[in-house]
């Protein structure tokens, strides 16, 4: 199920067409999605992403960590995530930073994530936001 | 996935009705006991656990309800709230709520009412003074210890303690969130978390649904360690667990314990004792086992077959004359009856929760009558098999029912007799041979033998000038519709509820026995099977026909010889080292006519009318006995519990000595009285009729 979408304007990818690769097929919509271009990986979560999206989670952040581009993880649009999301995201980081490859968060997560992984000691272990 | 999650959610279902029960039987202890601080923290922990671990599995709006119930539990845990006829009221309408909450998604049982839940919320509210705490909603609050939250034990001195939380492999695939354990350990005061990435394998190896992330964490508040291991108490067996107190705390441990404390070790001193009432909190919960009903009935079928073909073995062994054969079929034969001994142990289960729950049955009534009852439960830890049990809620509802509405008087009443204000109803049970009896009594005004004959005479029942012994009025009572009440209230009346009693019983195999004394109470005694499965019996031989007598009751077997008959000038009387036993020759009972022998056996048989003999013509041995439902159509016969399958092939009989002896009483009382009423005499020839035609169906 291959299909192109667009990407919305920001600096990073400024209109360059993505190719949707894979999606998680929740209740509704899409709640993980990978979209891939020459230079860019970009996951996006939507709604509650927690163990029983963890499988495919793993298998679309080694895809995107594969393909030796950036990755960015858009989660504005996720309303939780659970600890398996939070370690799958961490170990990613940590490959893509051996690899010397950019691993970063598109915006910060929402403040009702913020709250839970306060709570629990892992917000420190979340992605970084990217800067620029 | 969602089935999973359901699998969890049943799991939680499970365990949450078990706390019910405890929880309900704990507050109506509370109700007759309102100085009982050890109830007050069973309740209060039991609703933390509901919270807890309902938040734990989803259901966010059970814990919200029952975290405003903790709340007032806990301020009357530390002595700012006093424990009221309104407050128990209402937690009892609450849990009602709690258990549709429970149930909701599970089918069958009516949703929860939101206008209700939010009236008693609104009730509690007002008792506790207490705004609403939405505490598990995820709202983030200021970390501070002792902060007051539903949970924090404000009185006691505050300590620390370090917990060191590693999940396990298969923590997260049974449903439990680590996230939500922490939350709840900041519910009881300071905490500072420090989790541990350092096991998080590379990406590539990593097991996505498994944690890894460990927890270092200091907790301040003045729970004990119980309270704190209770956060935990359903992923124990899942997970890694060290609380350990914290340098300020062995100080603090040294000191005369608070109020708080105190309560907190009571609970650990409960917790201890073996055979806790608690059930559903065990500490080595990893040592038994949750196992759906329907596997264990499978379980005993196959070891009934099992039986049946090992007692083939035995016969071909026999025949066979090989000593190494012999050998191996009496170790398998050894070895069939232990696996049948342990199948029938699993399930039995202590009668205690089916009484427990009618204690708020008993409270419920009498306040909808206006009249003060208080239930008292003996032998609840008689154990029986599940499916009696199972099905012996009914018939006990009917039954306290009644006694709640006809046995016991109104207040004016029990005054004017100088009977006490507060009337009783005895649940109670006890083992007797192969059976259980299972008593419930109360002290009121008994059964009117004569409004109960006028009645029976009304219907058409009985003949008018019928002369009947009491045991049979009272039988009228289980007529299906019957009943002397004039007015027809929610309670009974309608002379159905004892109708049931008598069907139920009667599937079970069982009786029913009525004693009541005018003026002092009645007593039903139903006696039940031990278990509906697998027996030890002993075969014996009637002419060509085999019976199996059951070894429970069953205590010597003595010769009959010809001299010995004719000495008893024709009475059916044994004497037995100086006793005069009655016997019932059976081959007469059933009618057999093949030769005598010469010389007869007795069976000794204990009954509740006595000892009584029965008199066969070979004792062939003793069997495994694999009870085997006659059907339908030979429900009638009463004297028969079942058939058997021999290692012959051929079918046995299995005799019902209880039933036997009853009917044998039946027929000398009638004959005494010279005039036998129609419907028995008709039941007895029926019987009899009925036994013949099985036994030669069988055969």
């Amino acid at each position: 199920m291959f299909s192109l979408v667009a990407l919305p304007r920001n600096g990073t990818t400024s209109g360059r067409r993505l190719a949707k690769v894979r999606g998680v097929q929740k209740e509704h919509g899409v709640p993980v999605t990978l979209e891939q271009n020459e230079t860019l990986s970009l996951l996006r979560f939507e709604g509650a992403i927690d163990i029983s999206l963890a499988a495919e989670l793993k298998t679309l952040l080694l895809q995107a960590l594969g393909s030796g581009c950036e990755v960015s993880v858009s989660i504005a649009a996720a309303t939780d995530l659970d600890v398996t999301a939070v370690q799958l995201l961490w170990a990613a980081a940590r490959e893509a930073k051996k690899a010397g490859v950019g691993f970063s968060l598109t915006e910060p997560p929402s403040r009702n994530i913020s709250a839970t992984l306060d709570e629990a000691g892992l917000q420190q272990f979340l992605v970084p936001v990217d800067a620029r | 996935m969602a089935s999973k999650a359901d699998q969890f959610k049943n799991a939680f279902r499970e365990e949450g009705r078990e706390v019910l029960v405890d929880l309900e039987s704990a507050l109506l202890e509370l109700n007759s006991n309102r100085g009982d601080l050890e109830l007050v923290g069973r309740i209060f922990r039991a609703l933390h656990t509901i919270k807890g671990s309902g938040a734990m599995f989803g259901f966010e709006d059970l814990a919200t309800f029952t975290h405003n119930l903790e709340t007032a539990f806990d301020e009357v845990r530390n002595g700012r709230l006093a424990i009221s006829p309104e407050l128990i009221d209402l937690t009892l309408s609450a849990l009602d709520q709690i258990r549709a909450m429970l149930e909701e998604g599970a089918g069958g049982a009516a949703p929860a009412d939101p206008d209700a839940c939010a009236q008693i919320l609104v009730k509690v509210r007002r008792l506790t003074g207490k705004p609403d705490h939405a505490a598990v909603k995820g709202e983030t609050r200021p970390v501070k210890a002792g902060s007051e939250t539903g949970s924090v034990p404000a009185a006691g001195q505050a300590r620390e303690w370090r917990i060191r939380f590693a999940p396990g492999p298969e923590f997260m695939l049974n449903g439990a969130n680590p996230l939500l354990l922490v939350r709840e350990l900041r519910q009881m005061g300071g905490l500072s978390v420090r989790a541990s990435m350092a096991a998080v394998p590379p990406l590539g190896e990593l097991d996505p649904e498994r944690c890894y992330v460990c927890w270092e964490m200091v907790l301040v508040t003045s729970a004990g360690r119980d309270a704190i291991r209770d956060v935990f108490i359903f992923v124990e067996d899942s997970c890694e667990l060290a609380i350990e107190p914290g340098a300020a705390a062995e100080i603090a441990e040294a000191r005369p314990a608070s109020e708080a404390d105190l309560t907190a070790r009571t609970l650990a001193e409960e917790r201890s004792q073996a055979g806790g009432r608690r059930t559903y909190d065990k500490p080595d919960n990893a040592s038994s086992l949750r196992v759906p009903a329907a596997k264990l009935d499978q379980f005993v079928d196959l070891v009934g077959e099992l039986v049946t073909v090992q007692a083939r073995l035995s016969v071909l062994a026999a025949r066979h004359d090989d000593p190494e054969v012999a050998a191996v079929s009496e170790e398998i034969e050894r070895l069939t009856s232990s696996l049948r001994e342990n199948s029938m142990n699993i399930r039995m289960m202590p009668i205690r929760a089916t009484f427990e729950k009618f204690r708020r049955l008993v409270h419920d009534l009498a306040r909808d009558l206006g009249k003060s009852v208080e239930l008292t439960i003996e032998g609840a830890d008689t154990e029986l098999d599940k499916t009696v049990i199972d099905q012996l809620s009914d018939p006990l509802m009917h039954l306290i029912r009644n006694s709640m509405d006809h046995g016991i008087e109104p207040p004016e009443v029990r005054a004017v007799r100088g009977k006490p204000a507060t009337a009783v109803i005895h649940l109670a049970a006890r083992h007797s041979g192969a059976s259980v009896l299972i008593a419930v009594s109360d002290d009121g005004g008994g059964i009117d033998a004569d409004a109960v004959r006028s009645r029976a005479i009304e219907r058409g029942l009985t003949a008018e000038g019928a002369q009947l012994s009491e045991q049979e009025i009272f039988a009228f009572i289980f007529q299906p519709g019957f009943s002397t009440a004039k007015q027809v209230s929610d309670v009974s009346g309608r002379g159905v509820g004892m109708d049931v009693v008598r069907q139920r019983v009667d599937s079970l195999r069982g009786s029913i026995d009525v004693a009541s004394k005018p003026g002092l109470g009645t007593t039903v005694t139903l006696r039940l099977p031990l278990t509906l499965a697998i027996i030890d019996g002993l075969l014996v031989s009637i002419g060509d026909a085999s019976f199996v007598l059951p070894l429970a009751n069953t205590q010597e077997c003595i010769e009959l010889t010809r001299a010995d008959v004719e000495a008893a000038n024709g009475k059916h009387l044994a004497n037995v080292r100086g006793e005069l036993i009655p016997y019932i020759r059976l081959r007469e009972y059933f009618n057999i006519r093949t030769p005598r022998p010469e010389i007869e056996q007795i069976m000794i048989v204990e009954t509740e009318a006595g000892r009584y003999g029965f008199v066969v013509d070979v004792v062939l041995g003793d069997c495994q006995t694999v009870i085997k439902n006659l059907g339908r159509f030979y429900r009638h016969v009463q004297v028969v519990s079942g058939a058997t399958i021999l290692g012959n092939g051929t079918v046995a009989l299995i005799l019902d000595p209880e039933r036997l002896a009853q009917d044998a009483v039946r027929a000398i009382a009638h004959s005494a009285r010279g005039r036998p009423p129609a419907s028995i005499a008709a039941a007895a020839k029926r019987d009899l009729r009925e036994g013949n035609a099985a036994q030669q169906r069988a055969m």
